[in-house]
């Protein structure tokens, strides 16, 4: 049985942009965050993790939780460049990996998760959502999600067994391979990253999603109302914005829909690369994160070996079935 | 949510109106041809510039002790306000509030304010003004992370979230009250956080984009005048200079790293940075726009030096909005 | 006076005195804390808090939130549960933010309660004008609190004072509020090293004279005696007397001093209509009346908020000239 470390990450920035005012998102305070890590402390203790390492933020979420770790538990923070911006996440990943952690515990949204997916492409994680339209991280309750990853940090459950690699956008800018988006990678018609969320779908010109989840909120969603493709089938959906095509009502942020203008949909194979060309802004799962001047390219593409994310349901079902909360029967002699 | 090329280049000239102002008014305190004491807006230009380019002069704001900058972003003049900073009778007050009380009802400018955390109350009745007079203007607050925690600023929320008042609350959260951080004024380190608990839409931005401010505040006002209620909006901020004065180095409540850290971020050359890049004002233009305020900056700290002092008279005018005696004499 | 005379003194400036009032009330009493805005970390704006962090610690001098409620209501409820607090609010201007706290709580508890409450505690703050500071940042409000049945008012004029009246504030088993003023600041004057308290409701006959009574509180004491210097060539001999407790006003000390001179004049920095200097007048001739061979007269500043230029706030502070030719015009001399 190898385990390691659990690996924790919590985004103080998630669940405040624009959103809240532009749509009809809610804040997600970072008190709430806390006590989100102190429960998962406690489920993965349960579970059997004794170590952790977490991204020191500047608003201590982890730290304020460290006391439900209990007196045992081996805590210690990782270096960071405390940029207080995704730089820090990205730093901390790359460390996890390199201490060996078997699970990284993720709180935020999918621009979070992107961020540990720089530093460490195929980090195994487990994603809780305390972001605004998340796609990749699943709203779970702190316990469970905690407990899970004690299973596979402990090493009573094998990583492999409850986790697959997530598909993820590479993005190439000027020939260099420098960016990734776990869900969706979309040109918009901007000149500035501004306030980052994008709300507006009149401005979106080319989309390339991992996945087009119809049950889902932003630009997967509107794929996904149109082609559904799951977080598991291969290649990926690019969409073309513009008339000429079909219209779609389609949620781009939580409680806003809008009618969308979509001209061409078409599936992606494996690899297949979808050229964009500037001027505009490369938004990466949902904020706009770089600006491409006149005549500056980007090229996109799906690829499988993403992020091996662990199934906390699943972990916990075959937790249970192999008894491995069962607590040992007390004092019961001749039973 | 694109910005129009003359919103940018408006925001640009906002921002340099308020830097170059607020280094001059630095300059004269140290070297004491003002007195009394000055709080620098620098290194939050983007703020009251993001904000203040979705007003017209009909909206109202309130401001704080650290109100210059609000007023220079709202169109204040330079003159009227060197002088007030002077004590001079052609001051926007007629030298009898200073830094500290500057204003300008006519483009709605309610006043600097020396009471930390005064503006939002105050900012809600105008609000209400608005809305009582069946006009479509919208009241913004500013007021300061360290405000954030006077009871008055809680009042106010939850009064205009409760009576959906065409507000709009501005948090400059700069990392200080005076001397002391925000980790040590309060639990929370969002005072956006506290939006939810009030029933208002809370964001949070970074102040030092000044595109971000604006794009948000266009959001929030737009949704004040349909009548859907206040926003708070809270901007990542730093002051580089110090609570008072210039400073700001070399102190013993924050290190020169980080102020160098957050000079990197100076909202001013950020935006500058974007305008080149985009091909709207090259470096040679937005210098040019440095030197012209600068000029217009100078001639009226001229005007201003040269202006007379009030009148002893004055001394007793404007007391009651009356020609009746005062209940007192002359002084004794 | 209430003196230790035995002890050795040194020269320290009024700011420095109210620091090691402070001080020896941390010293000698464990349930005395210090709290107020930038009083710690940063020693108080005005600097008459230093070094009281580094020698007693975070738990007894603390920095507070801008919530001048908050503070007072929190020396309210631990001065009332057996705590002695300190409380500073950094401008005498802000009292407004607190106003219930002082009047309806601070004040009336005790009598409320039927005597069953006791509040020892102290709100230390800096009045005065002349600073260019305007008219939230100049005021002398202290006959508002001398109204409050249930508060003892004082007003320190000298560096001797300042210490002597603190810890006699602090030692008082009720609620004081002492007024500091800010353009003493740098005034030096002797102060023993041991801790003594200057007794309250006791007057200081700071000069004494033969023909004119001078009552002048606060910075007021100094402009006093700078007149009682310039008219001693006019054959005036004034007696200043600083009452330095307003309330209770030790009203025998000022009524024997107009029983010897006959005449009176009182002095504050404050606006005169309204003001401290009207109960005193209106008591000199409750008790002195037939005594008196002219008027009470009264300087003060005149109805209006302090006027930030300086052209107009040095019309508006009472100063030595002014008091000189209002005794002159009391006496019936040209002016
Ligand atoms: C009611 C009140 N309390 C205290 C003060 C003293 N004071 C002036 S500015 C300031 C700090 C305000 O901090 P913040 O609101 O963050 O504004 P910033 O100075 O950072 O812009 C304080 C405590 C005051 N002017 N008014
Ligand atoms: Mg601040």
């Amino acid at each position: 049985m190898t385990g390691g470390p659990v690996g924790i990450v919590a985004n103080p920035a998630s669940g405040k942009d624009i959103r809240r005012l532009v749509a009809r998102a809610s804040v997600f305070d970072n008190q709430e965050k806390a006590a989100i890590v102190a429960r998962a402390f406690v489920g993965a203790i349960a579970a059997g993790a004794t170590s952790f390492r977490y991204l020191p933020d500047r608003y201590g979420i982890v730290a304020q939780a460290i006391p439900d770790a209990g007196v045992d538990a081996d805590v210690a923070p990782v270096d960071s460049p405390d940029t207080d911006s995704a730089l820090d996440t990205i730093r901390a990943a790359a460390q996890f990996r390199d201490l060996g952690c078997a699970v990284v515990l993720t709180l935020g949204g999918d621009g979070t998760n992107r961020a540990v997916a720089r530093g460490w492409r195929d980090a195994p994680l487990v994603a809780i959502s305390t972001g605004t339209n998340n796609v990749f991280p699943r709203m779970i309750e702190g316990t469970v999600a905690g407990a899970a990853a004690g299973l596979v940090a402990s090493g009573a459950i094998a990583l492999a067994e409850v986790a697959r690699p997530a598909k993820l956008v590479t993005v190439t800018v000027d020939g260099e391979r420098d960016d990734l988006a776990l869900v969706d990678a979309v040109l918009v018609d901007e000149r500035f990253l501004g306030a980052r969320a994008i709300w507006d779908a009149s401005r979106l010109r080319v989309a390339v999603l991992t996945r087009a989840e119809p049950a889902s909120v932003g630009v997967s969603a509107i794929g996904g109302l149109l082609r559904p493709l799951g977080e598991r089938d291969p290649g990926g959906l690019a969409l073309d914005f513009g008339s000429g095509g079909v219209l779609v009502d389609a949620p781009i942020a939580p409680g806003l829909y809008q009618t969308v203008p979509v001209r061409r949909v078409r599936p992606l194979a494996e690899g297949e690369p979808v050229v964009v060309e500037g001027p505009g802004v490369l938004a990466l799962d949902g904020e706009r994160e770089r600006v491409l001047k006149q005549g500056q390219r980007a090229i996109l593409s799906v690829v499988p070996d993403g992020p091996r994310v662990v199934d906390v349901r699943q972990t916990l079902h075959v937790a249970a079935c192999r008894g491995l909360f069962r607590a040992a029967p007390e004092g019961r002699d001749g039973d | 949510m694109d910005v129009d090329r003359n919103v940018l280049l408006d925001l640009h000239r906002r921002m340099v109106r308020i830097r170059v102002f607020e280094e001059e008014a630095g300059k004269l305190m140290e070297a004491a041809r003002v007195p009394g004491a000055l709080h620098l807006y620098v290194g939050e230009e983007a703020v009251a510039a993001g904000v203040m380019a979705n007003l017209t002069d009909d909206d109202q704001i309130t401001s704080t002790h650290r109100g210059h900058g609000h007023l220079v972003a709202k169109g204040g003049d330079f003159k009227r306000m060197y002088a007030e900073l002077f004590g001079r009778a052609t001051g926007y007050n007629k030298g009898k509030g200073g830094s500290m009380h500057v204003c300008d009802m006519e483009i709605g400018m309610l006043g600097a304010n020396g009471i930390v955390g005064a503006g939002p109350p105050i900012a809600i009745g105008a609000a209400f003004s608005d809305r009582y007079r069946g006009t479509s203007n919208v009241a913004v607050t500013f007021f300061g992370d360290g405000a954030s925690n006077e009871g008055g600023v809680h009042e106010a929320a939850n009064i205009a979230a409760l009576w959906k008042l065409p507000g709009l609350f501005v948090c400059e959260y700069n990392g200080y009250g005076e001397f002391t951080p925000p980790a040590r004024h309060q639990a929370i380190r969002d005072v956006a956080d506290r939006a939810a608990g009030y029933g208002m839409p809370g964001v949070v931005v970074d102040g030092m984009d000044v595109i971000a401010v604006y794009e948000a505040t266009r959001e929030a006002v737009a949704r004040a005048r349909r009548g859907d209620g206040p926003t708070l909006l809270e901007c990542k901020t730093y002051r580089f200079y110090d609570h008072v004065g210039i400073r700001g180095m070399g102190v013993s409540y924050r290190t020169d790293d980080e102020v160098l850290q957050w000079r990197k971020r100076d909202p001013v050359a950020l935006l500058e940075a974007h305008l080149a890049d985009a091909q709207i004002l090259s470096s040679d233009d937005a210098r040019a726009v440095h030197d012209e305020v600068r000029a217009e900056a100078l001639a009226a700290v001229a005007f201003a030096e040269s202006s007379p002092f009030p009148e002893p008279h004055e001394l007793l005018e404007d007391v009651y909005d009356t020609s009746l005696p005062a209940p007192d004499e002359a002084p004794r | 006076m209430t003196t230790a005379e035995a002890t050795t003194s040194r020269k320290l400036t009024y700011v420095a005195a109210i620091a090691d009032g402070l001080r020896c009330a941390l010293r000698e009493d464990p349930l005395v804390f210090v709290a107020g805005e930038d009083i710690a970390g940063y020693g108080g704006v005005f600097g008459h808090t230093r070094g009281l962090l580094a020698e007693f610690g975070p738990t007894r001098v603390l920095d507070t939130p801008i919530s001048e409620a908050g503070i007072i209501g929190l020396g309210v409820g631990a001065a009332a549960t057996g705590c002695r607090p300190v409380i500073d609010i950094m401008f005498m201007d802000f009292m407004g933010e607190c106003g219930d706290e002082i009047l309806n709580q601070m004040a009336k508890m005790r009598y409320m309660f039927g005597g069953k409450a006791r509040l020892p505690m102290t709100v230390t703050t800096m009045a005065g004008a002349g600073m260019n500071l305007a008219a939230q940042h100049s005021q002398s409000l202290e006959a508002w609190f001398c109204h409050i049945p249930g508060l003892k008012v004082v007003m320190p004029a000298t560096p001797y004072d300042a210490k002597g009246l603190l810890l006699a504030a602090v030692r008082d088993d009720n609620p004081v509020v002492v007024v500091f003023n800010k353009r003493s600041l740098g005034m030096q004057g002797d102060v023993p090293e041991a801790a003594y308290a200057v007794e309250l409701g006791r007057a200081n006959i700071v000069r004494a004279g033969t023909n004119f009574t001078v009552v002048a509180t606060g910075r007021m004491v100094h402009e006093a005696l700078a007149a009682a210097m310039a008219l001693a060539q006019d054959g005036l001999d004034l007696e200043v007397v600083d009452p330095r407790t307003l309330q209770p006003l030790d009203i025998e000390t000022i009524v024997a001093s107009v029983r010897k001179t006959h005449r009176a004049l009182v002095v504050h920095e404050a606006v005169r209509f309204g003001g401290f200097g009207a109960e005193v007048a209106a008591q000199i001739q409750e008790l002195a009346f037939d005594h008196l061979d002219a008027p009470v007269g009264r300087v003060g500043a005149p109805f209006a908020p302090v006027p930030f230029s300086p052209a107009l706030e040095k019309l508006y502070v009472p100063n030595a000239d002014r008091i000189a030719a209002e005794v002159r015009r009391v006496v019936g001399l040209q002016v």
